[in-house]
């Protein structure tokens, strides 16, 4: 199957490397993937920063997108459950779709798990970034539909967690059901007779 | 369609064993042997033949 | 629990549970069942004349069976709703009604023999889970003898035994002849932080801090009382523990480092005779106590099964669920919109318990103050030059999202946005990809594919992970530091039913000598069944593979679930040893095999063109 991009549109992508301090430098050379990431095609700009995640870097990547132009960002990192939200806001704060965001997680897939193996985690570390950028140069624009939420909370469960859970949204004027199997709330709390660390009566 | 006797084999450690599919209700598999997922439904031609 | 139950904006469900759970963030549609209670709750005034009457008695649960209650009862005097019950397992029968004691004596005539249960239909924006927990049942330690010896009590018996609201009105009595112990030991970690096969690897958190209360009310209860605690460690790290514990040492309680060996009943006395080894003395020594407690642990809840998969929440190795993460987001379930609170997550107290159902109830708040949420744009669209209307995407969707196609008519299918959560199923199952997945499209990953199988192709292990439960898994192994072979390249997909057949086949026309698809256990897949799809598929490609001559187990799959870090490096590790047996002369062979194979079909499709322009001319 041949790849062939769709839009004429000229593809200008910014690859942030990020150093985590030493837990991606620490194993993995960032140099040697920054530089061989300016390589790759339609990379217009690289920039390694000791904390992408950190204002500092953070700014970096605002200023890129501005100064190069930039229309695809690509932050090689950590995993993207952490801070994709981030990195998302981040590019859109600089008046890029979100979406043209891409993450490389070179921490928690790459340099904590290959400490001993450095330059063969470097080479993976490339090959993660070159799998990145190819995936961006196919990214496209989106826009988040946007859905009401229901004001009211089910709480599941009528001890002590699922009692306190249900006051507070109900005193913070939400509608709460709370489900509870047993023919009364109270849970395993209820069966105590004090409960530690003040020695008062659990009911 | 019912649920029938099928032969399953482990593409980890080899080990091939029977049991029962049911095409609308699949469910997990692993290895008795060694707990591997990889665990192939054998076609019944092939379960024929050997 | 007084002011939940009055709380003008809190609608109180017991006796009841969740049925069934369908929707997504904001947009929960929830199904509760009522179980019948053959009581009215509004009108019970909790006079107890029923219960006078009732001949039934039975052991009473929340008294741990040292006393009985009837068959139509209140749980306890402070019971939230003040209402009595019956329990028809117990009652003498109502069809034909055998006894009806209880109707007859009923003024507010509010007892129903012919109570069904209710369906109720809800409607909410967040749901949060706090199904807690459940006591370890020290049976299987046999050499404790609980089973044996009528003066083995657990910590749950034991609230009941010292408290006034108890069977004994708080006078703590030992079961064998109801005289008040003077000796009482108690042996810690019961079912908790063991090796052997029995009980639980964990600590179960609250047990030590449990027993220092204990022997606190003992010792405020009858001074003078002889305790002594039997412990491997004692962990009291938390504000204003350690206060307590030295106040216990300064009220005399002995604490022995050591766990009894064997426990034997005098049958004279009916005293308990304990061996231990004192590992502070490293002697070993025999303790005389008339009364011995097991600080019994804490387990996961045995029926939390059913809530977690209507919720899609993944547990840990230990049967605890998980949180989206362990440190940053520890009371959000990775589904959006679902939290969790409390025990139901891991052994905790009643402050921490209190702690983490706030947070929730915060993190609740958010969603709930805000209003409206924004949905990530990964959801499916169809390509309707290209669809030929098989109908196959509607069968796939777990979500029934997309409505079916109709052949006759040509019309294509039309994909539901809201109620698409975006697993990329149909556009795997579709033959004619004519389903595009927002953010996860073909050419996106295809593009990663070739990208990942460029240099070196022959070392390297083309991973396919799901956004849930295998990259998580990966992640976990990370933040454990897990090291496994640097051959693993990973492409992440949002399901594993989104990995498409092609993709697979592409990676090895490149020269990948394996291919490894990893996904959420069954239990666990967050798209309801689509990693169903994935096992049938994959059933598909090895089929494949087998009549192109390509060996099949370079093809592996496995299941590997957000919490399963160990599970994820063993993978690795393992089929990085099967990728040195693939040979050069192999993927060679698979190449060449699969280019043809990829001739053939661009001619046929050619020459299908050709005849279906003939006929159309």
């Amino acid at each position: 199957m041949a790849l062939e991009l769709k839009k004429p549109e000229k593809l200008r992508i910014g690859v942030f490397v990020c150093e985590c301090g030493l837990n991606i430098a620490g194993t993995i050379d960032c140099s040697a993937v920054s530089e061989y990431s300016k390589t790759l095609e339609d990379v217009v700009c690289v920039v390694q920063n000791k904390y992408t995640c950190a204002d500092p870097g953070q700014n970096e990547i605002k200023k890129a997108i501005v100064e190069h132009k930039l229309n695809r960002v690509v932050v090689a990192s950590c995993t993207p459950k952490i801070h994709e939200p981030t990195f998302r806001q981040c590019v859109a704060d600089a008046g890029l779709n979100p979406y043209l965001f891409e993450m490389v997680n070179l921490r928690e897939h790459c340099s904590w798990v290959h400490q001993t193996e450095k330059e063969k985690a470097t080479e993976k570390a490339k090959d993660l970034v070159r799998s990145g950028v190819a995936r961006a140069r196919f990214l496209e624009p989106q826009i988040e539909a946007e859905v009401p939420v229901t004001k009211a909370a089910l709480v599941i469960g009528g001890g002590v967690a699922g009692i306190q859970a249900a006051l507070d949204l109900a005193d913070g004027g939400h509608k709460v059901f709370l489900v509870e199997k047993e023919p009364t709330i109270g849970g395993i709390m209820a069966a105590l007779d004090k409960t530690y660390p003040t020695m008062d009566c659990s009911i | 369609m019912a649920p029938k006797q099928v032969r399953f084999k482990c593409l980890m450690c080899g080990h091939e064993y029977d049991g029962m599919y049911d095409h609308e209700n699949v469910t997990e598999r692993s290895c008795p042997k060694c707990r591997s997922n990889s665990i192939r439904r054998l076609p019944d031609a092939k379960v024929a033949k050997s | 629990m007084m002011d939940v139950g009055r709380h003008p904006k809190v609608e109180l469900f017991t006796n009841s549970e969740v049925e069934n759970v369908t929707g997504f963030v904001g947009n929960f549609n929830v199904t509760i069942r009522k179980k019948a209670r053959y009581v009215d709750a509004n009108e019970c005034t909790a006079c107890a004349e029923c219960a006078k009457v009732c001949p039934v008695a039975v052991p009473d649960e929340y008294q741990q069976g040292f006393s009985s209650r009837k068959a139509i009862y209140m749980p306890f005097p402070q019971a939230v709703p003040s209402a009595y019950i019956l329990n028809m397992d117990n009652c003498l029968g109502n069809n034909p009604i055998a006894c009806g004691k209880c109707a007859d004596v009923c003024e507010k005539h509010c007892i129903n023999y012919d109570d069904q249960d209710e369906l109720v239909n809800i409607e909410v924006g967040v749901v949060i889970t706090a199904t807690g927990m459940d006591v370890y049942d020290p049976t299987e330690y046999d050499e404790y003898g609980y089973t044996r010896f009528d003066n083995v009590i657990t910590s749950m018996e034991f609230e009941r035994l010292i408290c006034a609201g108890g069977p004994t009105e708080g006078h703590f009595i030992r079961p064998s002849d109801r005289k008040i112990p003077q000796k009482i030991g108690f042996i810690q970690c019961v079912g908790s932080r063991s090796q052997d096969g029995r009980g639980n690897p964990y600590c179960s958190n609250i047990c030590c801090m449990n027993t220092v209360k204990d022997t606190l009310l003992l010792c405020d209860h009858y001074p003078g009382v002889e305790a002594k605690v039997f412990y491997m460690d004692m962990r009291a790290f938390g504000k204003g523990f350690e206060d307590l514990y030295m106040r216990s040492k300064e009220e005399g309680v002995k604490y022995v480092r050591g766990i009894p060996g064997d426990v034997v009943e005098d049958p004279e006395t009916r005293n308990l005779l304990l061996t231990v080894e004192n590992t502070t003395t490293g002697k070993l020594e025999k303790h005389e106590l008339e009364m011995l407690v097991l600080s019994q642990g804490v387990i996961p809840r045995q029926d939390g099964d059913s809530i977690r998969k209507l919720l899609t929440l993944s547990q840990t190795s230990d049967g605890f669920i998980m949180e989206s993460h362990p440190k940053l987001k520890p009371v959000d379930a990775p589904t959006k919109g679902i939290f969790i609170a409390g025990c139901v997550e891991s052994p905790k107290d009643v402050k921490d318990s209190v702690t983490q159902a706030s947070a929730a109830a915060a993190r609740a708040s958010i969603l709930l103050n805000a209003g409206k949420t924004k949905i990530e744009a990964i959801t499916s669209q169809v390509d309707t030059e290209l669809c030929n209307f098989c109908g196959i995407c509607a069968k796939v969707c777990p979500y029934n999202a997309i409505s079916a196609s109709d052949r006759k008519a040509e019309k294509p299918p039309t994909i539901i946005a809201a109620a698409c959560a975006g697993c990329g199923a149909c556009a795997a199952e579709c033959p004619q990809d004519a389903i595009l997945m927002r953010h996860f499209r073909d050419e996106q990953i295809m593009a990663q594919v070739e990208a990942l199988v460029k240099d070196d192709p022959e070392k390297h292990l083309l991973t396919f992970a799901c956004n849930w439960c295998s990259y998580a898994g990966g992640d976990n192994a990370g933040t454990a530091r897990l090291q496994y072979p640097t051959s693993s390249r990973l492409i992440r997909t949002m399901c594993s039913g989104r990995v498409d057949e092609k993709f697979v086949m592409h990676a090895f026309k490149m020269g990948a000598p394996m291919v490894l698809v990893s996904g959420c256990h069954f239990a666990d897949c967050h798209y309801i069944n689509a990693v169903h799809w994935t096992q049938k598929r994959m059933d598909r490609l090895w089929n494949k593979l087998d009549k192109l001559g390509i060996r099949v187990d370079r093809l592996q799959l496995e299941w590997i679930s957000a919490a399963e870090g160990q599970k994820f490096a063993k993978v690795m590790r393992e089929l990085e040893e099967r990728v040195q047996t693939v040979t050069d002369e192999e993927i060679e062979h698979t190449k060449k095999v699969l280019a043809e194979e990829e001739a053939k079909a661009e001619a046929k499709k050619k020459k299908k063109a050709k005849a279906g322009a003939e006929v159309s001319a």
